[in-house]
C-alpha cells in the first residue's frame, strides 16, 4: 500500500491525478460543496492523516519546523475551497431557483454598525491570530543550522518554501523562464485580471455558474500550478533534488538517472540520421518554428474558432489576446511537464551559446 | 453618590473626558462617534453592509495580513536590539537570541509570523478573487494587492538571508542566481551576449542586476547588509505606503465589496 | 493690440516654455534616480582573490583533485594528458556540486544536475558544461589559475591554448 502511494506521489502520476481531481472538483462542485460532504470528508481524512503520521519518513518531513507552515496552508486552502464551493453552490442554488444570492438577501444588505459589529470580530481575529502565533512559536523552535559556508553547499538546497513552487518548475525550464518571465507573467497577469474580465456579474457575492471560465482558470493556476508544485517541491524532493515517495526515507544515494535528449537531436539525429547542422539557427530551426507558432499563430488560430469569436465579441480583440497569450504563458508549464515525461525532452529550443534555452 | 458606579466616576473626570469625547458606545449618536473620532478606528466606516462584516464572507484575511504586519514590525524591532547584520557577528546574535535574551521566542514569532502573513495574504487574494470584487470599481486596488503580495514574498525573502546559516545563504544563492538569468539584464541571461562590442562585455558579473542586489558577485557580507536594510527599512516603508493607499481606496471604491 | 497683452505670454510661447521646464524637470528627475542608482553599485569589493597557485603539475593524480575546491572553488582535474581548472559553481543556479568519487560525477545537491569529471552535463536541468578557468605555468615551474578568465565548452573555447595544461 504505501509502496503503491510513493509510487503513485511521482509527479509525473500525480499531476494528472491531481489535474483530473480538480476537474471532477468543479464539475460536481454541488456535491462538494454541502456540509454532509464537508463532515464526510474530514472524518474520513481523520484515519487517513493518522495512518500517514504513523510512518516515521513521512513524520519527520511534516514536522520539520520550516515544513509547518505548509501543513497549515494545506489544510487553510482545502477549507477555504470547500467553503468557496459551498457558498457558491448555495448561491447557485438559489440563482437558478429565481432568488437573489445570499449577499443580496434584505437582512444582509441591511446597514449595521462598525462598533460593535465590526470590531468584535476584529479583535477576536486578532486575540485568536496571537494566541495561536505565540503558541506555534513555543513548540516549534525556528531553525538554525551551521553557520553559512559559501563552498559547500547542504543537500537539498531549498528556496524558502512559498518559492519551492518555481524552485520546481526549474526542473522543466531555463532559469530565465522559471525564475524571471514566469513569475513576470504571473504578476502581470494577476494584475490585468480585472481589466480582461469584463463579465459584470458575479461581483461581490460567490458565484460558480456565473463566471465558469474566470473561476476554473486561477483556480487551475492557483491550486494546481501554485500548491500543489509548493507540495511537491517541500515534501517530494529529497537530496539532489530527486524525487522521494511520502514515505521514503532520504536516501542521499538514491540514484535517478535523467537523461534528456534536446528537440533538435531528436530530430536531426534520431530521425533524419544526419549530424547537427552547424549553424546554430538551422540546427535549432524546428524548436523555433514551435515556438513562433505557439505564441504567434495559435492565438490567431484560436481567434477564430467558435470559442474564439464568441469571446472577443464579448471583451474585444486586445483583452482577447492578453488573455490568449497570458493562458498560453500559464499552460507551456504543464506542456513542458508532459514533454518532460513523455519524451525525456529537455529543451525546445536549445541555444546554450546565446544563454537561450526554453 | 448612590447610582453612580465607579465606572461613571472614572468617565466623568476631566483626564477621561479630555481623551475621549463621547460617551459609552451604545446609542447611535456615540457608536458614530467611537469609529469617527478615533484615528486608528476611523479606517472602519460608521455603518456598512450586514454581508460585509460576516466571517463566512470576508475570512478575515485581509485584516489579519495587516495585524500579522503590525506583529511583525513590533517584533523586528525588537530583534534589531540584538541583531548586527555582519558575517562576523550575524550567526552569533541569532543564537544569543535564543540564549542569552529573555522571552527566547521572539525569533520564533517573527520568523512564522512572517511565514503566516504569506498564507493569510494568499487566502485574502483567493477569496476577494472568488467574490469577485476585483471587478469594477476595484480595478486598481485589486493591482495595488497584487504588488503588496508580491513585497510581502520579497519582505520574506530578504529576512531569510539575515540569520546567516547555511539554510539562508544557500536558499539566497539559488534565489538570487535568477535574476542572474534576467533577459538583457544579468549577464547569464539571454540577450547579454548581444551587448557585447569586440572584447568590451557590457553586461558582466560586475554590472548586471544580481550585483545590484549582493553589491557582489556573490552572497557575502556586503549582500546581508544590503538585505538587512531592504528587510528592515526600504520595503516596510514601500509596504506602508501601499498599505495606505490600499485601505484608502477600499473606503473610496464603496467598501467591502456587496451586491450591486 | 495694447501693451498690456503683449506682454502676456502668447498661447505658443507659453506652451513651449511649459514644456522645456517640464522636459528640464523629467531629466532632473532621470538625472537624480539614475545617481542613485549608480551608488548602489561599489566600486571596489573586498571579495576572495582570483589568482593562485596551485603546486606543481606532478603534484596531481590522474582525475578529481579537491584541495583548491574549499579555498578557491576550483577542481584541478587531469585526464587524457591535459590537467585543467575547472569552475565549482554548477551552471544551472550557481549550487555547488559534490565530487561523488563512487559514480564518478559531479552531482549539484539544488536541482541534480549532473557532469562528467571532464565537466560536459549529462543529466538534470544544467544547461551548458562546467567552466574551466585559465591555467597557466611560472616560470618557477608553478601552476598559476587565473579566475578572472573562464573558458566555455560551447562557444569551443576549451580548444585554446590556455584552458589547459599539457602533463
Amino acid at each position: 500500500m504505501k509502496e503503491l502511494i510513493n509510487w503513485l506521489a511521482e509527479p509525473i502520476r500525480s499531476f494528472p491525478i491531481f489535474t483530473i481531481l480538480f476537474i471532477l472538483m468543479l464539475k460536481y462542485y454541488k456535491v462538494i460543496g454541502t456540509k454532509k460532504f464537508g463532515w464526510g470528508a474530514l472524518i474520513a481524512s481523520i484515519p487517513v492523516v493518522a495512518w500517514f503520521a504513523a510512518d516515521p519518513n513521512f513524520i519527520k518531513i511534516i514536522l520539520w519546523p520550516d515544513n509547518i507552515p505548509i501543513n497549515i496552508l494545506i489544510v487553510l486552502v482545502s477549507f477555504f475551497t470547500w467553503l468557496t464551493l459551498y457558498k457558491c453552490a448555495e448561491n447557485d442554488n438559489r440563482l437558478e431557483a429565481g432568488e437573489v444570492p445570499v449577499e443580496a438577501m434584505p437582512e444582509n444588505r441591511e446597514k449595521v454598525w462598525s462598533w460593535p459589529n465590526l470590531v468584535y470580530t476584529e479583535l477576536f481575529a486578532i486575540i485568536a491570530c496571537t494566541v495561536f502565533l505565540i503558541a506555534w512559536a513555543i513548540i516549534f523552535k525556528a531553525p538554525l543550522e551551521e553557520p553559512a559556508n559559501p563552498t559547500w553547499a547542504p543537500n537539498p538546497a531549498k528556496a524558502p518554501w512559498y518559492f519551492l513552487g518555481l524552485q520546481e518548475m526549474l526542473v522543466y525550464f531555463d532559469p530565465w523562464m522559471a525564475g524571471v518571465v514566469l513569475p513576470g507573467l504571473i504578476v502581470v497577469g494577476l494584475i490585468a485580471i480585472p481589466y480582461i474580465d469584463t463579465n459584470p456579474k458575479g461581483n461581490g457575492y460567490y458565484t460558480f455558474s456565473e463566471r465558469k471560465m474566470a473561476i476554473s482558470s486561477f483556480l487551475f493556476g492557483w491550486l494546481v500550478l501554485w500548491v500543489y508544485l509548493i507540495i511537491v517541491g517541500t515534501f517530494l524532493r529529497g537530496p539532489n533534488w530527486t524525487f522521494y515517495g511520502p514515505f521514503e526515507f532520504w536516501d542521499f544515494h538514491k540514484v535517478e538517472a535523467m537523461y534528456n535528449i534536446n528537440l533538435s537531436e531528436y530530430i536531426w539525429i534520431k530521425m533524419l540520421n544526419t549530424p547537427m547542422p552547424g549553424n546554430l539557427v538551422m540546427r535549432e530551426i524546428f524548436g523555433i518554428i514551435l515556438t513562433i507558432f505557439y505564441v504567434g499563430a495559435l492565438p490567431v488560430m484560436i481567434a477564430r474558432t467558435n470559442f474564439g469569436q464568441k469571446l472577443i465579441e464579448k471583451s474585444g480583440q486586445i483583452r482577447f489576446y492578453i488573455f490568449i497569450f497570458l493562458a498560453l504563458g500559464m499552460t507551456s508549464l504543464p506542456i513542458k511537464m508532459v514533454l518532460r515525461w513523455l519524451i525525456d525532452l529537455k529543451y525546445i529550443i536549445a541555444l546554450p551559446e546565446w544563454e537561450l534555452n526554453l | 453618590m448612590a447610582g453612580k458606579g465607579l465606572v461613571q466616576k472614572v468617565r466623568d473626570t476631566q483626564v477621561w473626558k479630555s481623551i475621549f469625547r463621547h460617551g459609552p458606545p451604545d446609542n447611535a449618536r456615540n457608536r458614530a462617534a467611537v469609529v469617527a473620532g478615533n484615528v486608528f478606528l476611523h479606517l472602519h466606516p460608521i455603518k456598512l453592509k450586514k454581508s460585509g462584516v460576516q466571517l463566512g464572507y470576508t475570512w478575515c484575511m485581509g485584516g489579519l495580513t495587516f495585524f500579522i504586519f503590525l506583529a511583525l514590525t513590533v517584533t523586528g524591532v525588537l530583534l534589531m536590539f540584538y541583531y548586527r547584520p555582519t558575517a562576523e557577528y550575524a550567526y552569533n546574535d541569532i543564537i544569543a537570541l535564543k540564549e542569552h535574551v529573555p522571552l527566547g521566542i521572539m525569533r520564533e514569532i517573527h520568523r512564522w509570523g512572517a511565514h503566516a502573513m504569506v498564507i493569510t495574504v494568499w487566502l485574502h487574494m483567493f477569496r476577494v478573487f472568488m467574490t469577485g470584487s476585483y471587478k469594477p470599481p476595484r480595478e486598481f486596488n485589486w493591482g495595488v494587492g497584487v504588488i503588496l503580495l508580491v513585497l510581502t514574498l520579497l519582505l520574506s525573502f530578504t529576512g531569510y538571508l539575515l540569520p546567516w546559516d547555511q539554510l539562508a545563504i544557500w536558499a539566497i544563492t539559488v534565489g538570487s542566481n535568477m535574476a542572474k538569468a534576467t533577459p538583457f539584464m544579468g549577464h547569464g541571461g539571454p540577450g547579454a551576449m548581444l551587448a557585447q562590442i569586440g572584447d568590451f562585455v557590457m553586461v558582466s558579473d560586475k554590472n548586471d542586476v544580481r550585483f545590484q542586489l549582493l553589491a557582489g558577485r556573490f552572497v557575502g557580507e556586503p549582500a546581508l547588509l544590503r538585505f538587512y536594510i531592504l528587510h528592515c527599512v526600504f520595503i516596510p516603508c514601500v509596504v506602508g505606503v501601499l498599505i495606505a493607499i490600499h485601505f484608502w481606496r477600499v473606503r473610496k471604491d464603496g467598501g467591502i465589496s456587496a451586491p450591486l | 493690440m495694447s501693451t498690456e497683452t503683449r506682454q502676456q505670454l502668447n498661447r505658443r510661447e507659453f506652451l513651449s516654455f511649459l514644456s522645456v521646464g517640464w522636459i528640464t524637470f523629467t531629466a532632473a528627475c532621470a538625472g537624480l534616480g539614475s545617481m542613485a542608482f549608480r551608488f548602489s553599485y561599489p566600486n571596489v569589493n573586498f571579495e576572495p582573490e582570483m589568482e593562485f597557485l596551485a603546486g606543481k603539475p606532478e603534484d596531481y593524480e590522474e582525475g578529481v583533485d579537491e584541495r583548491w575546491k574549499n579555498g578557491f572553488g576550483v577542481w584541478m582535474v587531469k585526464q587524457e594528458g591535459k590537467l585543467v581548472a575547472l569552475s565549482n559553481i554548477c551552471t544551472h543556479l550557481g549550487c555547488i556540486p559534490s565530487w561523488l568519487p563512487a559514480e564518478l560525477k559531479f552531482k549539484c545537491p539544488c536541482h541534480g544536475s549532473g557532469y562528467y569529471p571532464s565537466g560536459i552535463n549529462f543529466e538534470g536541468p544544467a544547461p551548458r558544461p562546467l567552466e574551466r578557468y585559465a591555467i597557466s605555468l611560472t616560470p618557477e615551474g608553478l601552476i598559476k589559475v587565473d579566475k578572472t578568465k573562464i573558458f566555455r565548452h560551447e562557444k569551443g573555447q576549451w580548444e585554446l591554448a590556455s584552458s589547459f595544461l599539457e602533463v
